[in-house]
Formats: structure tokens, C-alpha cells, sequence
């Protein structure tokens, strides 16, 4: 896995800005949507690699709650 | 889905390709969860050739035909078509020579960034270019994700972070 981290100062502006987005931003906009915010922490922390392991799981999931489908019908 | 492997077998084949779509965006950050793998490949006779010779020993046939269908996924095929969306031996993997709201290979091109997957540098839509072929597509599932997009852009764009 490649090392992608955030600085400190990266990671401080990314937690205030989504616990605490400013009125009329996008992050604001898309908070009041609905779209939980604190998880751009843990996916910003993550190299592509590491997210690209966290779809090919997410991935997996799907096929795996599709066959249980399956098996129920 | 073994996104890696699939990327480094296009990648070893010498394909010429972004990666677009549900993965894109989860590579660039977002929370977004998908099925399958979608690609924005060159149409050029050589990429095509590559294409088609890259994923042969993934058989790979139309997604939802009948299983009688007569199909080969060869450089004929390619070349007659456009989009594919398809079930192989790494997954479900859809390779569209267009993007709504973008274009052909080259402007898609324009609008991805370099992302080290797995030890392999290839092209990801950048967010700004997902922002624009989400809303070109304007599907309810594709405008759903708008504000998800925008959020992690600003985010990303305030904080500096690549």
C-alpha cells in the first residue's frame, strides 16, 4: 500500500469544516441533503488503494446479500 | 469485483483507458459503494485490439442476455459498437467510448487525474468531470450523488488536498 496521509493541519481543516460547514457552502448544502459528512474523514485518510480495497469489499458485500436474495426467492 | 486486478491486467495490456463512473468517485474520496467497474476507453484500432485481447481469458459476455446469444467481445465487436456493459471472470465491467456531459476518450482524458492503484498510475475522472457527466446524465441516481460531489470538491479544494 502507498502512504497517503493528511497533515495535521489538513486533518484539523477537514474535521471543522464538516462538523462545522459554512452556512450556504456545498458542504452545507450537501449535509442538509442528507450525505454524512464525517465519513470524508476516514475515505481522505485512505490512499486510492486502500480505497480501492474498501470497493473491491463493498463489491463483495453486494454479490454476497445478492445470493442470499437468490436463495431466499 | 477485484478492482486492482483489473486495472493492473488493462494496465499490462497497454490499454489505453479512465476509470469513470461509482469508482471514480470512491477513488477520489466519496463514501459511494458500487457493483461494478466502468471505463471511458480509446477508440483507436490499436487500443481496441488491446481491449478485446485483455479481457479474452475473462470471458466476457453481454450483462443480462440470454446465455445463447451468440457474442464475442473481439476488436470487430468493439470497433461496431460504443458502450459495453458486460459480466467477465473479474466482475461486471461496463467500457463506454463516450461520456454524457464530456465526451470521447480525449475529453475524458482531459478531466481525469493520476491515481496509484495498487502500485499501477492510471487515470481517474477527476470530481470536477464526475460533477459534469453526473448532471449531463441527469438520472435520478446520478443527480443523487450531486451533493455528495460538490461537498467533497469544496472539501477537497479548501483543504488542499489532492
Amino acid at each position: 500500500m502507498d502512504s497517503y496521509s493528511m497533515t495535521r493541519d489538513q486533518e484539523k481543516a477537514v474535521l471543522d469544516l464538516v462538523t462545522n460547514p459554512l452556512p450556504g457552502s456545498e458542504l452545507a448544502k450537501a449535509k442538509e441533503f442528507g450525505v454524512d459528512l464525517t465519513l470524508f474523514i476516514s475515505t481522505l485518510r485512505r490512499s486510492p488503494s486502500e480505497r480501492a480495497q474498501s470497493l473491491s469489499d463493498g463489491a463483495r458485500i453486494f454479490e454476497i446479500a445478492k445470493q442470499a436474495q437468490i436463495v431466499r426467492k | 469485483m477485484n478492482l486492482e486486478e483489473t486495472i493492473r491486467i488493462l494496465y499490462d495490456a497497454g490499454v489505453e483507458f479512465v476509470v469513470i463512473g461509482g469508482v471514480a468517485m470512491g477513488l477520489q474520496g466519496s463514501a459511494h459503494l458500487t457493483k461494478d467497474i466502468d471505463f471511458c476507453y480509446a477508440r483507436t484500432p490499436k487500443n481496441i485490439e488491446r481491449l478485446a485481447k485483455a479481457l479474452e481469458p475473462y470471458h466476457p459476455v453481454l450483462r443480462g442476455a440470454p446465455p445463447d446469444l451468440p457474442f464475442r467481445f473481439d476488436a470487430k465487436t468493439i470497433a461496431n459498437g460504443l458502450n459495453f456493459t458486460l459480466s467477465t471472470g473479474l466482475g461486471d465491467l461496463d467500457f463506454l467510448g463516450e461520456v454524457s456531459g464530456l465526451g470521447s476518450f480525449q475529453d475524458v482524458l482531459g478531466e481525469s487525474d493520476v491515481r496509484n492503484v495498487g502500485g499501477v498510475d492510471c487515470r481517474v475522472l477527476s470530481l470536477e468531470g464526475l460533477i459534469k457527466s453526473k448532471v449531463a446524465a441527469g438520472r435520478p441516481r446520478d443527480l443523487y450523488v450531486l451533493p455528495e460531489l460538490r461537498g467533497l470538491n469544496e472539501l477537497k479544494k479548501k483543504t488542499g488536498l489532492d
